[in-house]
């Protein structure tokens, strides 16, 4: 779009006027202005023409209905109250909590209200399948543990009997530690005394010394390295002569979206 | 009574406690509140959440809402559209690359409002007709950049002013015109494009 005025109209201006005239208030000198400006300037004639077929298109979009259990669902997620029950009361002509409720009803729409919210949320398929996934993978971590519900009896909760199962629990975790240590010790013995007894046989990096002696410096891995991520497997190391004449690769691995 | 005195009525007497005032202010405001997020999220069943959530949101802030401030419809809305762009946040939808073939919705096949109340004076082609158009335009809808997407619902499916969409949207009114003349022009290239590509 031009900054250039166009029939004394500038194409930022006819922008800002585009939508009121598209709901046709505009009028007198303006409108003239305007409607010679859209005939005129290439870039906002177009504009206004396809914002006035975009405008039909949106249009032509009819509501839609709204599911039928979505009131209901709202009700209930919001006042804890369903539609019936509300009905009724209005047709009673009172709010909600009447007087004729005994306390037990009241307890028990105060604890709708709290708890309802709550379940409205834990109701929705996202979240039961959470709540799935959580009670299955606590259950395959007990039954891995070895803890067995059946077996967890009332004694077993006292302080005393905690405190006794904590201490019996840590004692065998000390002991299977020492035991391992035990075992790695023995082991350690065993590779040490293998070590002095059979004779050293010669390293291999030793053969490959008089061949190719700048095989184990760092910098030629790294070389390696980079050529693994940069290039295909069958492409030839060019960069690695340094007479040969600079050649241009063009490699397209750079993917767009677009 | 005018919607807006109406509305503030049954505010006040929802904060008071009156839960019939509730159940009418979510009979009221449920549909057009499930259009908006089902226009901008293109796929009822999150349409369906979001509208829930609106309401739920709305249910604990009542209290807050001030009608000196503004319309209450003005005020939904800012709640409804708070909450498209956290869901639009969480679900990067315009990264999604669907074609407009596919993006048609489950509501343009079950259950449009035409459909359900079938009008007898539209002969059954005309009917077809209007149905396939309904679905590519929604489909072409979710295309838009959110920013323009929420400026054409509000301004030609909602018809709200351009002042209640620049309170919504907390944007000058000037950018509101201009994200809707851009959002419609952008809205009719796709189509066009579509329809080319169709024959």
């Amino acid at each position: 779009m031009s900054g250039q005025p166009k029939n004394g109209m500038q194409c930022a201006e006819f922008d800002a006027l585009l939508s009121d005239a598209l709901d046709g208030n505009l009028s007198g000198q303006k409108f003239d202005n305007f409607q010679s400006h859209s005939r005129s300037c290439a870039v906002c004639g177009p504009l206004m023409a396809e914002a006035e077929a975009g405008r039909r298109y949106l249009k032509s979009l009819e509501p839609v209905e709204a599911p039928p259990h979505l009131l209901e669902n709202i009700l209930v997620a919001t006042s804890g109250i369903d539609s019936f029950r509300l009905a009724s009361a209005a047709r009673a002509g009172g709010q909600i909590s009447s007087v004729g409720d005994t306390w037990f009803d009241r307890l028990q729409e105060w604890a709708g209200t709290l708890v309802s919210p709550v379940i409205a949320v834990a109701r929705q398929p996202r979240f039961a399948m959470s709540f799935g996934m959580a009670f299955f993978s606590l259950s395959i971590s007990l039954s891995l543990a070895g803890v067995k519900l059946s077996n967890v009896r009332h004694a077993d909760l006292r302080p005393s009997a905690i405190k006794r199962t904590y201490y019996e629990t840590s004692g065998r975790v000390v002991k299977y530690y020492e035991n391992i240590r035990f075992v790695y010790e023995i082991e350690s013995r065993v590779r040490e005394f293998k070590r002095a007894t059979t004779p050293a046989e010669p390293a291999p990096q030793d053969q490959d010394k008089g061949k190719s002696p700048k095989n184990n410096s760092s910098e030629h891995q790294e070389q390696n390295q980079q050529r693994n991520y940069s290039q295909g497997e069958n492409q030839p190391m060019l960069a690695s002569s340094p007479n040969d004449p600079p050649v241009v690769m063009s490699m397209d691995t750079n993917r767009r979206y677009s | 009574m005018e919607d807006a005195q109406l509305a503030a009525m049954l505010v006040r007497r929802c904060v008071a406690g009156d839960a019939a005032a509730w159940e009418e202010i979510a009979q009221r405001y449920h549909r057009r509140i499930y259009n908006i997020c089902y226009r901008f999220v293109g796929s009822a069943d999150d349409a369906q959440d979001l509208t829930q959530e609106v309401f739920i949101k709305m249910y604990r802030t009542l209290k807050s809402y001030d009608l000196e401030r503004g319309a209450f419809m003005t005020w939904v809305t800012t709640i409804t559209r708070n909450l498209l762009v956290d869901h639009f946040r969480k679900s990067k939808q315009d990264r999604m690359t669907e074609s407009l073939d596919t993006a048609a919705s489950e509501h343009e096949d079950g259950m449009p409002l035409s459909e359900r109340i079938p009008d007898k004076a539209q002969p059954p082609d005309a009917q077809v007709q209007s149905r396939e158009v309904g679905q590519t335009v929604h489909g072409a809808l979710q295309k838009l950049s959110p920013e323009l997407r929420e400026a054409v619902i509000l301004r030609d499916l909602q018809d709200m002013d351009y002042k209640e969409i620049a309170t919504v949207l907390k944007v000058p009114e000037g950018t509101v015109k201009s994200r809707i003349n851009r959002g419609r022009a952008e809205l009719a290239r796709l189509l066009q494009r579509t329809y080319k590509q169709v024959m």
